[in-house]
């Protein structure tokens, strides 16, 4: 088995191959980014900079989206499904689920695989390329996001979910408010573009939103008619914000408005409170805990890590109620939704 | 005849509509929501449905409590969906921030749970009944018997609800009793002062639904001997005052609040949470039951009176919820109750009367029977009351009241008809040791606070800071936020609910007094305790020592009250 080292702040080491998993430092020789969240990307640049033994790895839309974030640094594109074959090791990117470009990485090596699944969702995010496991591979270890690892998660389907937020959006339109949705700029906010691409009205989105959208059309997610939010003329739009862009004025102007608070955390009552929302839609991107139970069931790996977790001792105590090897990688647990 | 699904007091429609007013924003479309509800039912149903709305399972006047302990419905709901208490259902608990929305999401996602699930359909009748149940049975094995026997009738959200009627707290929808009063008055075309005003007689939601459902709301009596909800007052920076000259001032006593009734030989204390403490103070009781009062209620202050000066509420608190006090606890903390409002008087309630209506007639009584009240100064201006503030704290009390003149006695309100000007007694710069995952409004994010002062010198102790108290508010929303955020980088290791972080985030705590606390390590602890501000620009080096705050509370104590003799704060009529 490969040693899986954890480096507090700077993502996962695999210190025989040399690899960091979403990682932040400079001393391996290639780091696997696998979605463009921030808390994903490399994040000491500093550092990194200048190091030319080093490769960043991550598919073309990540790539993309990486960039237009600001991330400066050389990008190896690796397409999914394409084999990166080096002296230690082979690695091929499997499409997550989780935001468009997220990948999982299995990595081969003479000691035995591993599967990284980044932040991951099966069944898959519409707006993504889909959800799939390396064929016909017996994985040894996987490492695996658990943000949502507790049994009072369990998402509704995405056709369920979808037909919430037609429906939110349709009845405030049909009563004379404007429908806000908030979600996270990238991800979340086209996710519900596309669920919502059907509805005839124009969509506005944040501007710090807006520029990424093209990356999604560009990779062929239909986000229906949509431009760069525009105060003068957002009345009676549909418009995607993250939760900073209503205290920070958007939309302030309009006095019929209704709110969707869309993530995974809307499934807590106390966000009907926090966050002011008309109505809370539990739409996230991220496995709910029997999605995740079932994958390690199917996958059956020799040894499961869990990452990001709310409390680690709940999806250990039921793995191993189960019969699986399962241990807590500590790593810093991110509200990012 | 009707199907039994669709039955209007069907429990599991209740609990339908409790959920919509939850997710309903604007009082005025919960109002509406909840009164349309009420129209489809018959008159004895209102009753049962306005009281689990405002009241909990039984009525307040009731005196009853289902009285099952949290982890005893937590434990069997885990035994229930088959889960580890400890391990899983504590965490649940701690993310989502409420153990009754918890066990919703267990019992709806779980096979285990679904599987002992048959609706039942039962009406709200049943359902007072198998609460009257619970009340009626001793023993944790037997009340987690009927708890697993009534979630096996009832939808998960019906759970939920019913769970929190058994607390007789809130139900947590923002929906408080005044707003089923308001639904009440909607849907019964009766007017809302009248309904409020039998509400407060009766002390009963279940009662007043009743009366207005029958056109008998005339008949409502106030009862002597049952307390009514006291009138709260606002702090007097949160609205500024137009005309100083509507408002008088008294003195705002270091006391504790206490509602007397007495007619004849018969005296009872109510504190403000409305129990009896008549038991507590003999001395009262024997002085007040000595007069032969005509029926009588007065609102006023208990505070301890030694050397013709008011004590400070520390002292106080040695008698508070001690039943019984012994002589020597009597003879050392004697205590004298001061009123200064009058509620009822010969078999009249008076509380709707304007203050200074009410105000001719306290002086009077209290001429006639002898008992003190307090002083009221008339007032003009800012400058004015600057001076009488100061000349209150001089006497050792908290700072002042403003009352408006012409208010009736709004009870159970908070509203701008009486102020509060008070003075925080200080502040120290602490750090913050710990933090806790909250419940309730900010469920599932750390919103409660250990905070700690510095030892780093101090002989006595080995630790370089250790705990001096908790705060659970004085932040706004985006401190909070960026409390979550910089906390996340502080975590050294978690225990449940409860993280345990580097010391680094300094903040200026605010607090009313320091008391001495044996129990705990720093031996003192803060009287509501609330963030004043969090000092970014400070280092844990900054933080107060222990020894400071033992200073303060050496100063505190010794310093000077001046004695009730040339300037009063309260009269003594004889």
């Amino acid at each position: 088995m490969l040693k899986v080292k954890k480096a507090r702040y700077h993502g996962i080491k695999l210190p025989e191959l040399s690899i960091g998993l979403d990682y932040s430092d400079a001393d391996v020789q290639h780091i696997f980014v696998s979605h463009a969240h921030t808390d994903h990307i490399p994040r000491n640049r500093k550092s990194l900079q200048g190091h030319t033994s080093l490769a960043i790895y991550a598919t073309p839309p990540t790539a993309a989206l990486m960039r237009l974030r600001g991330f400066k640094e050389d990008i190896v594109e690796l397409p999914f499904f394409e084999t990166l074959t080096t002296d230690l090791f082979a690695m091929t990117l499997y499409p997550a689920g989780h935001i468009l470009g997220s990948a999982m990485a299995f990595i081969e090596s003479g000691v035995g695989n591993i599967l990284y699944t980044g932040d991951c969702k099966t069944p898959a995010s519409p707006a993504t390329e889909g959800f799939e496991l390396p064929k016909d591979r017996q994985v040894d270890q996987l490492i695996i996001e658990a943000t949502f690892g507790l049994p009072i998660y369990q998402w509704k389907s995405n056709e369920e979910l979808q037909s919430d937020l037609m429906s939110f959006a349709r009845k405030a339109l049909d009563e004379g408010y404007t429908p806000i949705f908030l979600g996270y700029n990238l991800g979340k906010a086209q996710e519900m573009m596309h669920m919502l691409s059907e509805l005839p009205e124009t969509k506005q989105i944040h501007g710090a939103g807006y520029p990424l959208c093209a990356v999604y059309e560009e990779f062929g997610i239909d986000l229906g008619a949509y431009e760069r939010y525009n105060r003068a003329s957002s009345e009676g739009c549909l418009l995607f914000t993250p939760n900073s862009g209503l205290e920070s004025g958007f939309a302030s102007h309009i006095k019929k408005k209704k709110i969707a608070y869309c993530s995974g955390w809307a499934s807590h009552e106390a966000r009907r409170t926090q966050t002011q929302a008309h109505a809370l839609i539990p739409l996230s991107d991220h496995l709910d805990y029997f999605e995740l139970i079932n994958l390690c069931e199917y996958l059956q790996p020799k040894r499961t890590y869990i990452t990001h977790t709310p409390d680690p001792k709940v999806v250990l105590h039921d793995l191993q109620q189960r019969g699986h090897d399962a241990v807590y990688l500590d790593m810093m647990y991110e509200e990012l939704e | 005849m009707q199907n039994k699904q669709e039955a209007a007091d069907n429990f599991e429609l209740w609990a339908r509509l409790v959920q919509d007013i939850a997710e309903t924003r604007g009082s005025n479309a919960k109002v509406e929501l909840c009164a349309n509800y009420f129209a489809q039912l018959a008159p004895s149903e209102v009753s049962l449905a306005c009281q689990f709305m405002g009241e909990g399972a039984f009525s307040n006047i009731s005196g009853k409590r289902a009285s099952v302990g949290a982890r005893t419905i937590g434990v069997a709901a885990a035994d229930y969906c088959g889960i580890d208490y400890d391990i899983v259902f504590k965490a649940c608990r701690t993310a989502s921030g409420s153990s009754t929305e918890t066990i919703q999401r267990l019992f709806e996602n779980l096979p285990e749970a679904r599987q002992k699930n048959t609706l039942q359909h039962w009406n709200l009748a049943r359902i007072s009944e198998l609460a009257e149940e619970l009340t009626q049975t001793r023993g944790r094995k037997d009340k987690q018997r009927i708890l697993t026997r009534v979630w096996g009738g009832l939808s998960p959200l019906a759970t939920k609800y019913f769970l929190r009627l058994l607390s007789q707290g809130s139900l947590r929808i923002g929906f408080e009793s005044r707003s089923v009063l308001q639904a009440l008055a909607r849907s019964s075309q009766v007017d809302y002062e009248q309904l409020r005003y039998a509400h407060m007689l009766t002390g009963s939601l279940a009662k007043t639904a009743e009366l207005a459902c029958t056109n008998r709301l005339d008949q409502a009596q106030f009862k002597l001997f049952n307390p009514i909800a006291f009138m709260l007052a606002a702090l007097l920076h949160s609205r500024s005052v137009d005309h100083w000259q509507d408002f008088i001032a008294e003195e705002k006593f270091d006391g504790m609040r206490c509602q007397l009734h007495a007619h004849g030989t018969k005296v009872e204390l109510f504190s403000r949470d409305l129990n009896a403490i008549t038991n507590q103070f003999p001395e009262l009781v024997e002085l007040f039951g000595g007069k032969n009062f005509p029926p009588t209620v007065i609102d006023g202050e208990i505070c301890v009176f030694r050397d013709h000066t008011i004590q400070p509420f520390q002292e106080l608190q040695k008698r508070m919820g001690v039943k019984k006090p012994s002589e020597a606890l009597l003879s050392e903390y004697p205590v004298i109750f001061i009123g200064y409002d009058l509620l009822y008087l010969d078999h009249e309630a008076i509380v709707s009367r304007p203050l200074t209506q009410r105000r001719r007639s306290i002086e009077k009584l209290a001429k006639t029977y002898e008992f003190p009240i307090s002083k009221q100064h008339s007032i003009d201006s800012k400058d004015q009351v600057d001076q009488l503030f100061e000349q209150a704290l001089a006497h050792g009390n908290e700072g002042l009241m403003l009352k408006e003149k012409n208010a009736p006695y709004s009870f159970g309100e908070r509203k701008n008809h009486w102020l509060k000007v008070k003075r925080p007694s200080g502040s120290i710069d602490t750090v913050i040791l710990y933090a806790q995952a909250g419940s309730g409004k900010r469920g599932g994010s750390y919103s409660d606070f250990t905070l700690g002062v510095s030892v780093k010198e101090d002989p006595r102790y080995e630790e370089e800071f250790i705990p001096i108290g908790k705060a659970y508010g004085g932040y706004t929303d985006q401190e909070w936020k960026d409390l979550n955020k910089a906390i996340k980088g502080c975590i050294i290791d978690r225990f449940g609910p409860t993280a345990q972080l580097r010391p680094e985030i300094v903040v200026e705590l605010e607090f009313e007094a320091i008391q001495p606390n044996s129990r705990t390590k720093a031996k003192y602890t803060l009287r509501f305790p609330r963030f004043k501000a969090i000092r970014w620009d400070l280092s844990p080096k900054d933080v107060d020592s222990l020894e400071h705050v033992e200073l303060l509370f050496k100063e505190h104590q010794s310093k000077e009250r001046s004695p009730q003799k040339s300037s009063r704060s309260f009269l003594y009529p004889k």
